[in-house]
């Protein structure tokens, strides 16, 4: 699924190991998550909004709007 | 595996001790039953001993699952999991079929295990590789 952490990410100037801890995941996640290839729980999906202040449709696009 | 994590921590701090006790008890039974030559109830329970950690480590492993907190790394070790037992369970079951017609030497089940490891571990490479 595609997404927008990369750029909200730098927008804040975290490096992947940043937003990791502060997901409290590994950086792989962070990776596989940003690259599309690994979906996120609704839970984490949550996580990941809060975090950003945005919500969960302004982050991830499943194509279908 | 992720080392790093409060459940992977777990899993080394149960995964060591339990590596000690198998290989203290492999030795062990081997040499009982070269030595005493155990029957009975004695030679029963000598014979299980070595399978118990093996036992146990299933039980760790499953621990690990159900502890680990990030989900992608779950999710990277139960898709190799299952890769592992495919590949356990096909290989196991050409070589009964082998054995069966063919009479290729026995295959020991307990190898059913380290097999397992092996095919679950070369799946995690591949696995990890493909969410790069």
């Amino acid at each position: 699924m595609k997404n927008r952490l990369k750029v909200l990410r730098a927008e804040r100037d975290w490096s992947q190991a940043d937003l990791a801890d502060r997901l409290e995941v590994s950086r792989q996640t962070v990776n596989a998550l940003e690259t599309g290839k690994y979906d996120p729980s609704l839970p984490l999906a949550f996580r990941i909004a809060r975090l950003f202040g945005q919500p969960i449709e302004a982050i991830f696009d499943d194509g279908e709007a | 595996m992720n080392n790093n994590s409060p459940a992977g921590r777990r899993y080394l701090k149960r995964f060591i001790p339990t590596m000690i006790a198998y290989v203290v008890l492999v030795f062990g039974a081997s040499f009982a039953f070269r030595l005493l030559d155990p029957t009975g109830p004695v030679a029963w329970l000598i014979a299980v001993a070595p399978a118990l950690p093996i036992v146990a480590m299933i039980a760790i492993m499953g621990l690990y699952i159900r502890e680990e907190k990030d989900e992608f790394q779950r999710n990277v070790l139960i898709e190799s999991m299952l890769w592992g037992m495919g590949l356990t369970l096909s290989a196991t079951t050409v070589a009964g079929f082998l054995e069966m017609y063919v009479h290729t030497p026995p295959m020991q089940s307990f190898w059913a295990f380290p097999l397992f490891c092996g095919a679950m571990g070369l799946s995690q490479v591949v696995v990890r590789r493909r969410y790069r």
